[in-house]
């Protein structure tokens, strides 16, 4: 009897009636780097997304961030790629570019849910490919400069009053440096992966540079000032080698005055920092320059070779949906502009809500992992000495040069 | 006395080679926000004990259960077809067996994580895949075999050819006197060189994190691995998780070694 | 039919034939992986056309541009350097704790148990206990130095170009001590003592004997040790990892570690590839010396 009716469901839906076809069971293969126990918010989504339509089942797997691309890269050669993915901002026009991704524009035409004018730019401009859109933002982050409101007063220094110019940073690093206690002035990261580019790039960005134009002279201005803060020991050596997390453990632990990260410390920092916490914009190269900030998060996309394009787009737009409650819930700070109610640590969201006017993409370009590798290696040869500040950005402006240009 | 003196230098040497297990120990039952205090505490003064909570939470009766399958399975391939061959190669001495050889060298150049790729794409093609497991144990034999016939190919060479001729005399087959003679006496190396082949099997993370998707078949190694994560603060639940992987191993090891080593310096070979 | 089985049960058929279970085991396996390695260094490959056969063949494009690297040389250096440093160490060191070992005294065996810890505990712990240890600012290690007052101020042992290097190293010889050792002391286990005995009588002292008696006869051991020992090192991947990843500016970066970062950092697989066929091309140097020592091997 059962059987008879499912049969004519699925007769009826042949028939036409596309509402009806959604008695059909789906299940859609999902990857994220979030995790379950966290809970993750492709868990929390897919859970309730799955009350709204309980024809759509879920296989959501894990993946560890430092091993995605490499999963990813492979799923899509051989076949075994998901049906929905979340990607880092900027591998996604790696992706999109040799058409792994579904073009989702058709399906953004008609929605109700998303219209593409709204997103901010920089988000909007990592799912955009030849105008083309390939994905949604689920949310995004960038950085600010957390400070120890209790270290500057104990310094003689007015802790309403954070440094807002570069030259501000360097004095204000260098009179909260105190190495009989263990303290430096800054934390930050400037290791010899992705988090140095994605910590650098605001800097070039803010001299008027971008991620294809690194040897400008505010961007070696810039590099040298990074390297006068190491050679001072103002920021401590092992900045060279540490991802942002670790660097700001020392901040929380109050081994560094200052710190240079973004809003996924603040669960965290508010366990573990017994002090008065102050946050401020990235600072600028003179007052009135242009504001630059990091962009990060990233996108949920759908696999071009996806059986289920409807049922993944209708997942797509119910996350997008959600991007009020993503501070709050998730500690990501909305893609487009939304009301949030009663925000967690409201200081600190205003800061990032502010910067994200500011936050540009890093690139957008197909080619994304070799530019930021240039520029890496940029940081770390002058942090190093192995080549002053302006030689090492010319060699990186060569190579990526040669990549751009390709 | 002067044994008392050796044993107080071993002891010393012991201490400050063991110095990273005990500072695993530590950790485990240090609690998180003391992990990283300076100068560190070499003591644990308010020790905290999750082992059942790791234990349960972390899923790891699941892991191990998947460890270890896979650590038997690949060294009962590994001694199944590498005693023979490390016999062969200490027996016959020919360019032919140098070239095999050679070519068992050259079969385990490249570390796992730039073979993963490649395997991951054949074993796709022909299947393999549905069989996670499975998959790792053959590779991972493959990756150790290696080791395993050069390791035991030393003990068979200690082995005077003599003994087996002897056999051979009184009517054994060649399969006889290699069975009867030549695996009883490098006994000890084939079990020392199969420990140490089981170890590293335990321990496989490269092959398992890649050809394994499934949670339910994945191996403690990578269990470790998800529960750490590239954002780790909980030091204290992961250096758990480490030890109730590593004490009972350890343990084991050395109530084996004793065995072991006992038989090795009453001499086999007398 | 049944002369061929007499010949494999009873002749040189046996041997020829326990000898090519294993190997067509290990060729079934393991010779794809190497050749499809080996074929990826002569095409352009991008990630996307990494499970097709058919690729563009680009001859020795890969390997000009990587000798044209400027991180090419130095990479090169710090592997030798790795290698080198790592192999004599342990085998000192391993040696050392062997002899020592055999030595008479209470709770012998159970100590040497206990060296094979760090072969039990899991790599990313490993790494995660070495990378304490040697932090510049709350490091154990640099606790230790300044209460002794060896070091005035502290040593950024990871971040620290000129010594990175030397800390990876470090931290591999702990790793490798104890399959140094327990290989050795199986070795030294199997020298009959009746000889030494013999030795002794003859007015040979310890140095002597050691020289004369225990070198030869534990020349296979040592051929097996030390060519599995370069393999092995060259293989060491997860300190890199976790400990400098190659950093700061490659100062700590090795072959094989330089070569997943090109393949899978930046995508770059082919060069990737070339790099590890340089490193297959090592290799074959270091067995074809291995399997050249087997000739002149002390027969028992």
């Amino acid at each position: 009897m059962r059987n008879m009716k499912r049969l004519l469901a699925g007769a009826l839906a042949l028939a036409g009636s596309t509402v009806l076809a959604s008695a059909e069971e789906v299940t859609l293969n999902v990857w994220t780097i979030d995790r379950e126990e966290d809970p993750g918010y492709m868990y929390v989504m897919a859970k309730e997304f799955q009350k709204l339509h309980p024809e759509v089942k879920f296989n959501i797997k894990h993946v560890e961030f430092a091993d995605w691309a490499n999963d990813i890269t492979r799923a899509v050669a051989t076949g075994t790629a998901p049906d929905v993915a979340y990607v880092d901002n900027p591998n996604t026009p790696f992706l999109s570019s040799k058409g792994a991704l579904l073009d989702i524009s058709p399906y953004i035409k008609d929605s109700k849910v998303v219209d593409p004018s709204k997103i901010f730019p920089g988000p909007l401009s990592t799912v955009t490919w030849d105008g083309k859109i390939y994905g949604l933002p689920r949310g995004s982050n960038t950085i600010a400069l957390y400070y120890n409101k209790d270290m500057f007063k104990a310094a003689g220094l007015d802790p309403d009053k954070p440094p807002q110019t570069w030259d501000e940073l360097y004095e204000t690093a260098k009179k909260l440096t105190d190495p009989s206690k263990n303290v430096y002035g800054l934390a930050f990261s400037a290791n010899a992966n992705e988090e140095g580019t994605f910590q650098f790039l605001p800097w070039i960005q803010s001299a008027g540079g971008n991620f294809d134009k690194v040897n400008g002279p505010g961007a070696v201005k810039a590099l040298e000032l990074w390297q006068k803060i190491i050679d001072e020991k103002l920021a401590s050596p092992d900045t060279l080698i540490r991802g942002q997390y670790d660097s700001f453990a020392t901040f929380n632990a109050q081994n560094a005055a200052m710190a240079i990260s973004g809003p996924w410390e603040l669960p965290r920092m508010s366990k573990d920092a017994k002090f008065d916490v102050g946050i401020a914009l990235l600072p600028v190269p003179e007052l009135g320059a242009k504001r630059a900030s990091a962009l990060g998060e990233g996108n949920n996309v759908i696999f071009a070779k996806t059986k289920h394009p409807k049922e993944a787009y209708e997942y797509l737009e119910y996350m997008y949906s959600q991007m009020p409650r993503v501070w709050n819930e998730f500690g990501f700070v909305p893609s487009y502009p939304v009301e949030v109610k009663d925000p967690k640590w409201p200081a600190e969201y205003a800061v990032f809500v502010e910067s994200m006017k500011y936050a540009a993409a890093r690139g957008p370009s197909p080619d994304w992992a070799k530019i930021s590798k240039a520029i890496s290696t940029a940081i770390q040869q002058a942090l190093t000495h192995q080549a002053d500040a302006q030689t090492a950005l010319n060699t990186a402006q060569t190579t990526i040069e040669g990549i751009v240009s390709k | 006395m002067k044994r008392y003196a050796l044993l107080a230098l071993a002891l010393i040497f012991l201490a400050i080679y063991l110095f990273p297990l005990y500072w695993m120990y530590l950790t485990a039952l240090k609690p998180s926000s003391e992990t990283f205090t300076y100068p560190p505490t070499f003591w644990p003064h308010h020790p905290e004990w999750n082992f059942a909570k790791v234990f349960v939470d972390k899923k790891m009766a699941t892991y191990l259960s998947n460890s270890l399958l896979i650590a038997i399975g690949t060294t009962v391939i590994v001694a199944l077809f590498g005693t023979g061959c490390a016999y062969a190669l200490s027996r016959v001495r020919s360019v032919w067996m140098d070239i095999v050889l050679f070519l068992i060298l050259m079969m385990q150049v490249l570390p796992s994580s730039l073979m993963a790729t490649p395997i991951f794409v054949i074993f796709n093609q022909i299947g393999l895949i549905a069989t996670p497991r499975t998959a790792v144990v053959l590779v991972q034999a493959a990756k150790v075999l290696p080791l395993y016939i050069v390791l035991t190919r030393t003990s068979f060479m200690q082995i005077p050819k003599e003994l087996e001729e002897a056999a051979r005399v009184d009517g054994a087959s060649r399969f006889g006197a290699f069975m009867r003679i030549a695996v009883p006496l490098a006994r000890n190396g084939i079990l020392v060189t199969s420990v140490l082949i089981f170890l590293q099997s335990f321990g496989e993370y490269v092959y398992s994190r890649s050809l394994i998707s499934e949670e339910a078949l994945q191996t403690a190694t990578v269990g470790l691995m998800n529960f750490m994560g590239p954002n780790t603060t909980d030091w204290n639940g992961i250096m758990t998780y480490a030890v109730i992987y590593v004490t009972p191993i350890l343990f084991v090891f050395v109530l084996l070694q004793r065995k072991i080593v006992s038989g090795l310096t009453a001499g086999a070979l007398k | 039919m049944s002369a061929l089985f007499r010949g494999l049960r009873d002749g040189h058929g046996f041997d020829a034939l326990l000898a090519l279970l294993a190997l067509v085991y290990l060729l079934t396996f393991s010779a794809f992986p190497l050749i499809y390695n080996i074929v990826m260094s002569f095409q352009e490959v991008d990630m996307f056309s990494m499970a097709d056969l058919v690729r563009p063949f680009v001859g020795l494009a890969n390997y000009k541009a990587l000798f044209a690297s400027p991180d090419f040389w130095p990479i090169l250096r710090n592997t030798a350097l790795f290698v080198l440093l790592s192999i004599v160490f342990q085998l000192a060191i391993g040696f050392g704790l062997a002899l020592f070992m055999q030595q008479d005294f209470p709770g012998a065996t159970y100590l040497r148990g206990l060296f094979l810890a760090a072969w039990i505990m899991p790599a990313l712990v490993v790494g995660a206990v070495w990378k304490w240890i040697f932090a510049g600012d709350f490091g154990v290690l640099n606790y230790f130095l300044s209460q002794l007052g060896l070091v005035g101020s502290k040593v950024f042992w990871l971040s620290d170009p000129a010594i990175s290097l030397y800390s990876v190293t470090i931290a591999n010889i702990w790793l490798g001590i104890p399959f140094n050792m327990i290989l050795l002391s199986v070795g030294l286990a199997g020298i009959p003592k009746d000889m030494y005995e013999a030795a002794a009588l003859d007015g040979a002292n310890a140095l002597q004997r050691f020289w004369h008696m225990t070198l030869p006869m534990m020349r296979s051991t040592l051929g097996a040790v030390i060519s599995l020992g370069i393999i092995f090192t060259l293989q060491q991947f997860d300190l890199f990892a976790s400990l400098t990843q190659g950093g700061p500016a490659n100062a700590s970066n090795v072959a094989q570690y330089w070569s997943w970062q090109l393949s899978f950092q930046t995508y770059d697989i082919a060069s990737g590839s070339a790099v590890s066929c340089l490193m297959l091309g090592f290799v074959i140097v270091v067995a074809v010396i291995y399997v050249r020592s087997t000739r002149h091997e002390h027969r028992a």
